[in-house]
């Protein structure tokens, strides 16, 4: 009996380091977006060059929130992005279904705060908040006809309390802060 | 004997503060509609806005209002106490995208004793109407409904928790609640 226990956790020790790097830790808000977009679209992200993520780290970017001229919304280093380019969404009248999906995967660890849908388009946008400490984590998914982009950040709480005076503009805000650089 | 008495007592006295606090969840919670089931319009509308602010998430960022901008301070004022805002709106690009059923889903929760209609109002827009709904026990406000029911839209927004009337115009345009042209309405109806 301990033999067996002993080669099935070899087996599993070996299955998950065969996974390598990249590979997705299961209870990880991002990636369980990532992986309802990919399972639900059937698309596949890209991951981002190491030179793009250090620009993205120098990023500053005008703040779409009042009272914000060029301000920083994220922590620094706090920001993970994910893109899907060149791709067709279409989730062919169902993207209420869609939207249950990434709810269901969520839910556990992350609270929604603003869900903006335009099915004519296919433009999405989902923002799920959850306590990190004395800051919070922002996870944005925006996704378009042609594209999408899932975004981790953390932010202040005093940030969090502008962005939420216009939730709408929030998305659009966060995503912004970490992909445009504008250097 | 003495020490079985004093247990009992202990337990007595947790038990009442679990059933108060209990209570008072539920009278919450109670002003708070199950609009989940207003979803699956998300397939039919042109665009669906949902928000939902919850009170932890309310009361946290809350403090971090600015007392010196008047504006915020405003603000402030509105959300304290406010457990929770949550909206739903969907905007249609024809008439009747949206059955009777899926207002009746809504107003079914407004029936019940604890909430009363308080106002309607014809906004600015043709066609809009606007009624606004209040939860209270006694004189406590417990939480509020506004419903805007028009041929291409249909939005509801639910404050859990005690709010002032005189300033909900306030929040509209703010935490995702839409501009329901409130404050134009009752500015006319004072003139």
């Amino acid at each position: 009996m301990k033999t067996k226990l002993t080669i099935a956790g070899l087996v599993i020790a070996l299955f998950l380091g065969a996974r390598g790097p990249n590979s997705f830790a299961r209870g990880d808000g991002f990636n369980d977006a990532v992986r309802t977009i990919e399972q639900f679209y059937h698309v596949k992200h890209q991951n981002i060059p190491l030179l793009a993520r250090a620009g993205m780290k120098a990023v500053r970017t005008a703040a779409r929130i009042k009272g914000g001229d060029y301000r920083r919304l994220a922590e620094a280093g706090s920001i993970r992005v994910v893109f899907f380019e060149d791709q067709n969404f279409d989730s062919r009248g169902q993207i209420a279904s869609f939207k249950a999906a990434l709810q269901s995967t969520l839910i556990a660890e992350w609270s929604p705060l603003v869900q903006t849908l335009t099915p004519k388009d296919e433009e999405q946008t989902y923002i799920y908040v959850r306590d990190a400490g004395a800051k919070f984590s922002v996870l944005v998914v925006t996704i378009e006809r042609h594209e999408a982009t899932v975004v981790q950040a953390t932010v202040t709480p005093e940030i969090l309390a502008e962005l939420m005076k216009d939730p709408g503009d929030m998305g659009k805000a966060l995503t912004d802060d970490a992909t445009i650089n504008d250097n | 004997m003495k020490l079985l008495f004093q247990t009992s007592w202990k337990l007595a006295a947790v038990f009442l503060l679990l059933l108060f606090g209990t209570v008072v969840t539920i009278r919450a919670q109670g002003a708070k509609l199950q609009l989940d089931q207003l979803d699956v319009l998300a397939n039919k509308a042109s665009e669906t806005v949902d928000v939902r602010l919850d009170e932890r998430l309310m009361q946290t960022t809350a403090k971090f209002f600015s007392g010196k901008d008047p504006d915020d301070a405003e603000i402030k004022e509105v959300l304290k106490g406010v457990k929770g805002i949550y909206v739903k709106s969907f905007t249609f690009d024809k008439d009747g995208e949206y059955s009777p059923a899926e207002v009746e889903s809504v107003m079914s929760q407004l029936r019940s004793g604890t909430w009363s209609k308080i106002l309607t109002v014809t906004s600015k827009k043709a066609g809009e109407n606007v009624a606004v709904y209040l939860n209270t026990a006694g004189d406590q406000i417990n939480g509020l409904v506004v419903l805007s029911v028009e041929p291409r839209e249909f939005t509801v927004v639910n404050i859990v928790g005690p709010i002032d009337l005189e300033k909900l115009s306030k929040l509209e345009g703010q935490f995702g609640v839409p501009d329901l042209g409130i404050e134009k309405e009752k500015t006319k109806k004072k003139d």
